[in-house]
């Protein structure tokens, strides 16, 4: 098996991990901390995503990946202003 | 060859930083001082574990998007924290508006009470509804 398979398989695994680590952040009691988990979750499902597409060769994976990571950080920066309050 | 070898070096440094980064996530202490701020900053780590990831599967531009717009995501939850949840730094969260003036309704002081009992007390005037009527208790 070739070593760049092996560590895209090792890199969707740790991502996984990631993913299941920042769904117990994004539970803690303060809403900041809810808003990183579900930014960190969405990023780390797309780089997941990102690797599966190099592996299978599907092209559109990469553009569901750029749409999630944009929207991401869009979503998350406009929930920190409006939780941020008007100050 | 030589390009493949280079690109799985990378993904397996991103796949340690981004192992690394969630054992931290995990591991802080509750009880710490600042502890949000140290958990935006693990997740600095996963940010360039994600870049790095992103190199070595040879999306670049996506990783100069990203390498772009982390540090706002950050700084936005960070600003967003402290505007609105940080009691320990932030002073202005500890500001509690109390009506000290009358804590509990039925002891009122004296002073107050011979305010409304003036017969031309505006008190009085402003409010129709209630009428106050005292009982004269003389000692001999």
């Amino acid at each position: 098996m070739d070593i760049l398979i092996i560590s895209k398989y090792i890199l969707i695994i740790a991502f996984v991990i990631m993913m299941i680590v920042a769904l117990r952040v994004s539970a803690y009691k303060t809403t900041s901390m809810g808003l990183l988990g579900s930014s960190v979750v969405v990023v780390a499902f797309a780089i997941a995503l990102l690797a599966f597409g190099s592996l299978y060769n599907l092209t559109f994976y990469r553009d569901i990946s750029l749409a999630l990571i944009f929207f991401g950080f869009v979503g998350t920066v406009a929930f920190a202003v409006v939780a941020g309050g008007d100050k | 060859m030589v390009v493949e070898y280079i690109q799985s070096i990378l993904l397996l440094i991103a796949a340690f930083l981004v192992i690394v980064s969630a054992v931290g996530l995990v591991s802080l202490s509750k009880d710490m001082k600042n502890v949000v701020y140290g958990r935006i900053h693990i997740v600095g780590v996963f940010d360039i574990a994600c870049i790095i990831a992103m190199i070595g599967l040879g999306q670049y531009l996506l990783a100069a998007i990203y390498f772009i717009l982390a540090p706002f995501t950050a700084h936005a939850i960070a600003n967003a924290f402290y505007k609105s949840e940080d009691v320990e730094n932030n002073a202005e969260l500890n500001i509690v508006e109390e009506d000290v003036e009358n804590p509990n309704p039925f002891v009122v002081h004296k002073s107050k009470i011979q305010e409304l009992e003036d017969v031309d007390s505006e008190k009085l005037k402003a409010d129709d509804r209630f009428t106050i009527s005292t009982l004269d208790i003389e000692e001999e």
